[in-house]
This record gives C-alpha cells, sequence and structure tokens, in this order.
C-alpha cells in the first residue's frame, strides 16, 4: 500500500466514523425530548402557583398596596374612582396601586363543571394534536406589519389575504362563513426584515426588499439520482437515522441483498425535489414566528406530520428538540404545529399517486435565520 | 427668535436676559469702560446720584448682572474659557472683591444636545472652570458655590445654533446669602 | 484484502453520500424537509366579552377583557379579531368550545373568561386560553380573586398568563412605569414625579412641581424609588417610598452634587455620578449604612451606570477617550472596557434584565436614536431615529423599552414612546402632560 491509500484509507474510515456518529448524535435525542415536553405543564403549574401563595406574604410586601397614596398624592381628588375607562384615562387620580388579586387555579379536580381537563384532550404522555376534519375557510385579512421570506408586492385590492395562493371560484365549501364566495386570495404584502425607524430610508418604497435571498427557491426539477437504487420501491417502515444507517451500510456492502422489511409497496416514484420545495414553501407562509420569545427563537424542534390522502395532518407530534429548555422548546413546537395545521387545513397540495411517500413527515423547523429580522 | 413669535408678552425674566447678554457681550468688547464704571461705581457709593440696589448702583446685584456681566459662553462640549470671557471673569472678580459682603453661586449649563446625564457632569465642567479662574484672580474659594442645570434651563429655547449657543453658559448669580 | 477495503471504501462513500444529505436520501421511512424561513406577524386571537350572571359583572366582564385585548395588541404581537367577525359567542364559561367556529376566522388564539362577584363583594375572575388549531387549551383555567376597584390589575395578569403561554416568556402588563410629569415652555419648565400603570392609566404624582426632579429609577421589588431633586439648590439623590410616598436625601457627600442614581439587584447598593471640583465619576454606596465608595477617579466625565442583573458589573458612559462612549467595568471598580465603537455618541446605557443586551441613546449627525446592542458591543441595532430620543428603560421582560422623545423647536415637548427590541411596534404612551426620563418597574408580585 503506497502513501496516498493509507492517506485515504484513513480519512474515509474518518468520514465513516463520523457518518456513523454524527447519524447517532442526530437521533439520540428522540426518545427523550417528548417525555420533557410533558413536564412543561409542571413548570407552567410551579409558576402558577408561586402568585398564588403570595397573598400569605402579602403583610411583608409593603410596597404597591399600601392605601396612604391615595391621601398624599398631591393635587389630585380621588372623585373617578368609579367605573374606571377602557379607554386611555387622563390624568386622573385613581385609587393607588391595585390590591393583588389572589391567583388560583380554576379547576379544582372535583369540579364537574369544567368540562375540558387537559387529560380529555391530549394524551398525557405525548402532545399529539388530533384533528377534526373541519374546512377553513379563507383567512381575514392580516396587518401589514408583516415580514416574510420573499418580499410580497401588495395583493389586488379584492384579493382576500391567505397563505394559500388561490384563483377566484365559486362557492362551495366555505358555505358555512358568511361570506358568500370565495375570493381570490393572495399572500399579505411583506418585507424580508424589519425596518426600523432608524433604518429607514428617506423615500423607501415599503415592500422593497432590503437583503439578498439567503436561500433562493430551487427550480422545480426531478431530482437527482445520487444513492442507489432510487427507482426501487422504498420501504415505508419508520426508522433511526441508526438504522438507516445500517440498512444502506448492508445494501452498499451485499449489494442490497441485505434488507428484507415488509413494505407496503408505494404507488409512484418519490416525490421530486420540486414537490418538496412546494411543500416547503406552503409550511413556512404559515410558520410564524412572530409570537415567539428570544429562547424560543433557539430551539429547532422536529415535528412528526401525518397526512391523510388528500394532504390533511391528522396527527402532529413533538420528536425531538434542541437548544432550549422546557418551556422555550414547548412554545417552539406549538407554533410548528401551527404552522403545519393552518397551512394544511385545506391539504397540502402532493402528488396523490405519491401518497405513500408523504404520508409521514419529519419536518424540521429551524429558526436560526429568523432571530434577527 | 422663535419665541417671539408666539405672540406672548416677554416675561420680565426674558427681557432681563436678553438685555444681560447684550451687556455681557458689550463689557467683553470694551474693558475700559467697564473699568471707568467700576471707578465710578466705588467713588459715588454713597453720594445718592442713583437709587441704591438699582441697576446704576455699582454695588447692586443688578449692576453686576448688567454692566459687569454675570455669564460667559462656551463652545460645543467644552469648557475651556475663551479670551472674552475671561475679560468678563476678571470684571467678575474685581467687583466681588470690591464686595465682599456678596458671595456667587456659579451655575452651569448645556444646550439640549446631549443626554441628560452628560450634561449635568457638563454644566460642572464649566461652572468649576468658572470657579477656579475666580478663585485665580483672588476670590476667596469660600464665597464661591458651583452647581450643574444640565440642560434643565435654557434661556434660549429654540433648537438652533443660535439659542444653543447662549444656553452654553456658566451664570454667576451674586447674593448676600451664605452660599453653604 | 485490499479487495475488501476498496469495496469497503466504496461502500462508505456512497453511505456518506447519503447520511449528510438526508433530504435526498431515498431510503424508506418518513418524507423529511426542513423550514428554515417563516414569517414574523401578528397572531391573530379573539377575547369575547368575559361572561357574567349580573349586569354590574357583565359591565366588569367588558371592560376586562377590553384590557386585555388592550394589552396583547398593544405588543405588536397579537392581533385581535373583531367581534363581528365572530361566529359562535361564547355564554357559558364551561362549555365546551367550538373550535371550528373560531377556525372559520382564523383564529388562533382563544381566550374565555367569567367575572363574578362574591358573597364578600369581592370580583372573581375566571380565564382560559386555547391554542383553536390545536384543538386543546393552552395550560390551565385560572382564577383570581381581588378587589372589584382592582379590576385593572386582574386583566392585566391575565394578559401576562396569556402573553407567557403563548410567547414562553414572561408578560409585561401587570407592571408600572414612574416618570417625570413636564408642563410648561422649555425655558420655565415644571417637572415633578409621577407614577402610572405601564399602559398610561392611574397616573398619580409623587412630589410637587417646586423644584426639578430627574431620572428616576425603581428598586428591584418595585417598591422604592431613587431620583434627583434640585431641592435644595443642587442636584441631590433622594430615595422614595412610593407606599408612604415619603422621601430622604442619600447622604452623599457634602458640597458636592449627586445624580443619575441606579439601584443594584440587592436593593441597598446604588451606584451613582458625584460632581466634585468640575469632576464627575461613579461612587457606590450602601443606602442601609450610608457608607460610600469611589469606583472611578478619572478626569473625564462618568455617569449613567447600570448594573448587569446579576451585580457582578456595571456599564456606564464615560467620555474618557474624548466623547462620550459605553464602558463596562466589576461593579466594585477597577479597570473599565469600551464597548461602543460605531460612529456617534453613546450615553445612558442600560443593562437589561435578561443580561444579554444593553439599550443605550446613540447621537449621531445630528439625530437621537435609541438602541441596543450586546454587552461586547456587537450586534448594534438601531431602533429608532428623531430629533431627540433618550433615556431608555426596559420592560420587566426584556422585550420593550420605552424612552423620552422630545420634539424639535420653541415648543418642544417630551413624551414617553416605546419600541420592541426588534424596532417593531414604536408608539407614543399616553400620559396626559408631558412626560420624559420613564423608568419601567418589574412585574407586581
Amino acid at each position: 500500500m503506497n502513501t496516498g491509500q493509507i492517506i485515504s484509507g484513513a480519512g474515509h474510515l474518518a468520514l465513516i466514523g463520523w457518518a456513523l456518529f454524527g447519524g447517532v448524535f442526530k437521533s439520540e435525542p428522540l426518545p427523550f425530548e417528548v417525555t420533557e415536553v410533558t413536564a412543561i405543564s409542571g413548570d407552567e403549574y410551579a409558576a402558577l402557583v408561586a402568585p398564588q401563595s403570595a397573598p400569605e406574604t402579602a403583610v411583608d410586601v409593603t410596597s404597591p398596596e399600601a392605601p396612604d397614596i391615595d391621601d398624599s398624592a398631591p393635587d389630585l381628588g380621588s372623585g373617578t374612582d368609579v367605573q374606571p375607562e377602557v379607554a386611555q384615562p387622563d390624568v386622573a387620580a385613581t385609587p393607588p396601586p391595585d390590591e393583588r388579586p389572589e391567583v388560583t387555579e380554576v379547576m379544582p379536580p372535583a369540579d364537574a363543571e369544567v368540562s375540558d381537563e387537559p387529560p380529555e384532550i391530549t394524551p398525557p404522555s405525548e402532545d399529539v394534536a388530533v384533528l377534526a376534519p373541519e374546512v377553513a375557510p379563507e383567512a381575514q385579512p392580516r396587518e401589514a406589519d408583516r415580514v416574510a421570506p420573499e418580499p410580497v408586492a401588495q395583493p389586488e385590492p379584492d384579493a382576500q389575504i391567505d397563505d394559500i395562493v388561490q384563483p377566484e371560484t365559486v362557492p362551495d365549501e366555505a358555505a358555512e362563513t358568511p361570506r358568500e364566495e370565495t375570493d381570490a386570495t393572495a399572500p399579505e404584502e411583506a418585507t424580508t426584515e424589519i425596518v426600523t425607524e432608524a433604518e429607514e430610508p428617506a423615500q423607501a418604497a415599503p415592500s422593497k426588499s432590503l437583503r439578498p435571498q439567503t436561500r433562493p427557491e430551487r427550480p422545480a426539477e426531478p431530482e437527482p439520482v445520487e444513492t442507489a437504487q432510487p427507482q426501487e420501491p422504498a420501504e415505508t417502515e419508520t426508522q433511526t437515522d441508526e438504522s438507516a444507517v445500517n440498512d444502506a451500510l448492508a445494501e452498499a456492502l451485499g449489494g442490497g441483498g441485505a434488507s428484507e422489511t415488509e413494505t407496503s409497496t408505494p404507488s409512484g416514484p418519490p416525490l421530486t425535489r420540486g414537490e418538496k420545495d412546494a411543500l416547503r414553501v406552503a409550511v413556512k407562509q404559515c410558520w410564524n414566528v412572530g409570537s415567539l420569545s428570544t429562547d424560543a427563537l433557539q430551539v429547532t424542534v422536529v415535528v412528526g406530520v401525518t397526512l391523510d390522502a388528500d394532504g390533511k395532518p391528522t396527527s402532529i407530534q413533538q420528536l425531538s428538540a434542541t437548544g432550549g429548555s422546557g418551556g422555550a422548546v414547548s412554545k417552539a413546537y406549538e407554533a410548528a404545529r401551527r404552522a403545519v395545521l393552518r397551512c394544511g387545513a385545506k391539504g397540502f397540495d402532493l402528488p396523490r399517486d405519491k401518497y405513500d411517500h408523504w404520508r409521514d413527515i419529519e419536518m424540521t423547523f429551524n429558526p436560526e435565520k429568523m432571530r434577527i429580522k | 427668535m422663535k419665541h417671539k413669535e408666539r405672540g406672548k408678552p416677554m416675561t420680565y425674566l426674558s427681557k432681563t436676559v436678553i438685555l444681560c447678554a447684550g451687556l455681557a457681550l458689550a463689557a467683553c468688547s470694551n474693558p475700559d469702560r467697564l473699568g471707568g464704571a467700576g471707578g465710578a461705581g466705588a467713588g459715588g457709593a454713597g453720594s445718592g446720584a442713583y437709587a441704591p440696589g438699582s441697576a446704576q448702583d455699582p454695588k447692586s446685584p443688578l449692576y453686576f448682572q448688567q454692566t459687569v456681566g454675570d455669564r460667559v459662553l462656551f463652545l460645543v462640549d467644552q469648557s475651556n474659557l475663551s479670551p472674552e470671557a475671561q475679560t468678563t471673569l476678571d470684571g467678575q472678580a474685581q467687583w466681588l472683591m470690591a464686595n465682599p459682603e456678596f458671595n456667587a453661586v456659579i451655575e452651569g449649563h448645556a444646550d439640549e444636545q446631549g443626554t441628560r446625564e452628560y450634561n449635568v457632569g457638563l454644566g460642572a465642567r464649566r461652572s468649576n472652570a468658572v470657579q477656579e479662574y475666580l478663585v485665580s484672580r483672588g476670590v476667596a474659594p469660600n464665597r464661591l458655590k458651583v452647581v450643574s442645570y444640565g440642560k434643565e434651563r435654557p434661556i434660549e429655547i429654540c433648537s438652533e445654533e443660535a439659542c444653543y449657543a447662549k444656553n452654553r453658559r456658566a451664570v454667576t448669580v451674586v447674593s448676600v446669602t451664605p452660599v453653604s | 484484502m485490499m479487495r475488501q477495503f476498496l469495496t469497503l471504501l466504496t461502500a462508505a462513500t456512497l453511505l456518506a453520500a447519503s447520511v449528510t444529505t438526508p433530504v435526498v436520501a431515498q431510503s424508506p421511512g418518513p418524507l423529511r424537509i426542513e423550514i428554515d424561513e417563516g414569517v414574523i406577524e401578528p397572531l391573530p386571537y379573539a377575547v369575547p366579552d368575559f361572561v357574567a350572571d349580573t349586569d354590574a359583572a357583565a359591565e366588569l366582564g367588558r371592560n376586562i377583557s377590553r384590557v386585555i385585548a388592550a394589552d396583547l395588541s398593544g405588543t405588536g404581537l397579537f392581533r385581535e379579531l373583531p367581534k363581528d367577525a365572530f361566529i359562535s359567542q361564547i355564554t357559558s364559561f364551561a362549555s365546551p368550545v367550538q373550535y371550528a367556529d373560531w377556525k372559520a376566522i382564523n383564529a388562533q388564539a382563544l381566550i374565555t373568561g367569567a367575572v363574578s362577584v362574591d358573597g364578600n363583594g369581592r370580583l372573581v375572575v375566571q380565564f382560559r386560553v386555547y391554542d383553536v388549531f390545536a384543538g386543546q387549551e393552552l395550560g390551565q383555567g385560572l382564577q383570581l380573586t381581588g378587589t372589584q376597584d382592582g379590576w385593572r390589575r386582574m386583566a392585566h395578569k391575565v394578559a401576562d398568563q396569556v402573553y407567557s403561554r403563548i410567547t414562553g416568556e414572561g408578560g409585561y402588563f401587570d407592571s408600572r412605569v414612574v416618570f417625570v410629569a413636564e408642563t410648561g415652555p422649555k425655558d420655565q419648565r415644571a417637572k415633578r414625579l409621577a407614577i402610572m400603570d405601564y399602559d398610561g392609566a392611574n397616573v398619580k404624582y409623587l412630589t410637587d412641581s417646586s423644584s426639578i426632579v430627574l431620572a428616576p429609577r425603581f428598586s428591584p421589588k418595585g417598591d422604592r424609588i431613587l431620583y434627583t431633586s434640585y431641592e435644595t439648590g443642587e442636584p441631590r439623590i433622594y430615595e422614595l417610598n412610593i407606599g408612604s410616598v415619603t422621601r430622604r436625601v442619600l447622604p452623599t457627600q457634602a458640597g458636592t452634587m449627586s445624580f443619575a442614581p441606579r439601584f443594584g439587584p440587592d436593593g441597598q447598593t446604588v451606584v451613582y455620578s458625584q460632581a466634585q471640583g468640575g469632576n464627575t465619576d461613579l461612587f457606590s454606596m450602601n443606602i442601609a449604612t450610608g457608607a460610600s465608595n469611589r469606583l472611578t477617579s478619572a478626569p473625564s466625565i462618568e455617569t449613567a451606570p447600570s448594573f448587569s442583573p446579576d451585580g457582578s458589573q456595571i456599564v456606564f458612559e464615560s467620555d474618557r477617550s474624548g466623547s462620550p462612549q459605553l464602558y463596562v467595568m466589576p461593579s466594585g471598580g477597577g479597570e473599565a472596557r469600551r464597548i461602543s465603537f460605531g460612529q456617534g455618541r453613546y450615553g445612558t446605557p442600560v443593562w437589561s434584565p435578561r443580561g444579554d443586551l444593553v439599550a443605550f441613546t446613540k447621537q449621531s449627525k445630528g439625530r437621537f436614536h435609541i438602541g441596543v446592542m450586546r454587552l461586547d458591543g456587537s450586534e448594534e441595532r438601531l431602533l429608532t431615529a428623531s430629533f431627540l430620543d433618550e433615556g431608555p428603560t426596559w420592560s420587566p421582560n426584556g422585550r420593550v423599552i420605552m424612552f423620552t422623545r422630545e420634539t424639535q423647536g420653541a415648543s418642544g415637548k417630551a413624551s414617553l414612546y416605546s419600541v420592541d427590541i426588534s424596532g417593531r411596534n414604536l408608539k407614543p404612551v399616553q400620559t396626559g402632560t408631558g412626560a420624559s426620563d420613564p423608568a419601567w418597574s418589574p412585574l407586581q408580585q
């Protein structure tokens, strides 16, 4: 063996090791993160219980309750401490810091009135949303301050804002809403980036894109063949990366004879890259991270989605999460779940003849690019 | 000046201030006149040629304000004394030496271009510069006190350099009350 | 041997290709896609009037739901759906929610509640938050009990809960702001301390306008305020107890001016500026004992100190380099490290309650900005621009900054504004009179 082969061999062995263990590390947190999610309600519970116990120590905490402020606040009478208005009040004397309310859980275990106890809604072990098949008519228009991956021009005046672009149609399934017919929809006007007051140029066009696309959409083209036997029917079993690695290894080594798992033969070839990209675009239009905390924006969450043949989600499940603690993970998952549920409400546009390829989807929601917009 | 356009009658304070500013500038440009006035004041204190305490009375705070000149101005962010300012302060020192029953509070001010906290510090520098100069001219340190108002008490209210220039000032306020 | 090795290499190469690019992997199993871009927009929600069984309670129920909506929509993170869009009404707090009706109007969150008055005349508020599209409750139902007069605080507490259950971070609605109320023209401005709810309600005055007051600051528990007053003729620092509205002057060194105070996280240590002989330096004082010690001794102006949340460091403003810039040093004094390097003058740094950012005032090219940067000076981001913006203060959760904006000219007037740290949602805070120098309290207990 000459030196070149040795170096090459060593390099490739390192590559194998990295591939194996990289895969292992990637898949390791799977079983654990799911249980961590259930701990969240515990955290929230603790947070809620804390204020609950406050009234006992109220005597010690002097500040906001002292009635003295009433008397000593100069100049102002106390004439306005009747029913306060909701609109911004004028400068008016109102009672001192309102008394601290006592906080208690609404539902005692024995409360028969309360019908929606969490265990009845979700299985206690996993956070799985099971969907009733409902038709969601078009959305209301949203406010203008929207930041989206691509700049969106102002829609036609009569087009409804919707995440899903669709032409105007006659009424059919939208009958249960007050609206008579389905208006044409278009994505809401959006910029690619938040523009602060300090950054506003003198006469900037509001919908101008301020920085180049970080990832341009790829053209819809057939997926290049990169692995062995891509045209072969693929097994539909779900498995971890590790077993996938093992199968791939065995296949590569033994010419594909090793794996003998049961296969429900999928109808049709795998999804093209264009088809996958279309799905990605559909989901990201509904992935709204605007209401997430800074911590939740650190969390990358992997969500397992099962679709019915119409492309509508039938179950959603958090598979794993990285980058945050319990509460943040939970909020990151909920935002991802909303994205799938909202944009999947009418069914994702996927080729029916390839159903077996997209019945189960693992979606990774990575907010890295969304942190500083 | 914009505040004149408001149609409100000028307050006594405003008039005084403008008059003072004008006189201070006059005094700066004509030191001889200052010296002469001082001499006249010293000689005529008991003569009854003018009402005691009026602006003509060289021993009065009004005379100090209007004739000697009670203020000096500064450049942006600066607290060093210009030659003109030093001339005014020479007059202040002479007056204070001639009227030992008076004490003085030196108020340092800044224009509105700057944060509130920094401007208090800047005003402190300016008032201190005046204090040190007066002491160097012989005024006893215990007759002088400094206070900084930062940008809290502008004398001119427009947001232009013409106003800013007059607000960047140190004003010497004399009175017979003890300084501390 | 060699042949086997080469076979292995080939396999490894194929393997690497398939594993490192999972998106294109054709191995059987779930389809894998990565979503790395999304949208940022207000989340639509519905908050029907809280239900009640008496007319009086119904009035409170309406008011409470309006305050909750004002809180949530005021963040810019949420958008309330108008009542006339509702398909189903909430008439009973206990009945199951018709998710389909709320989905139909794209209400992504739904807040329901009930208001009643108990036998002791106490106000009882119950509420629940729903994730409509998931068809389940977010968190659990809660009940709050308090006085009827205190309904606004109860509404704020509900809104804090809703905010936290959706965003994952604490809210800031049950908080107050102390500020300087301003009246009169620029050259005769009367200033007095005032306190109000964060949303501008319940304004009360804490001092009269006989002397200039500056820059009040809350104690960590929100029960006391430090501020600067010219009551004795020169600026000195006072501590005011909000509950009793009693105050005392801090025993700073005689013959000096003291200003720009701020509490440390222990509520005992105070850092401030002291000017003596024309030089302004930083000092700290234990306000229980009155013992003070000097933190800096440079011939430059050192001012506007602010503690890190753990109390170990101080960020402050100094012109030791020739122009005002931001520096960080140990809270006991010591070597200071400059953190601001952009073009312009930097002042009034305030450490965020989360500890990761500093808000500041920046003056550049004749304009003032409120901005944020990291503690190492990186990622500077200017959030505002105007003739004069200054004096930022953080919301309790570190998400929003309130500051003073003063307009130009002879009729110039100061007022309070707030802005999200993303730079969005810039808006005025209603105070009735002119207002400056806001300081945001911690969340009330």
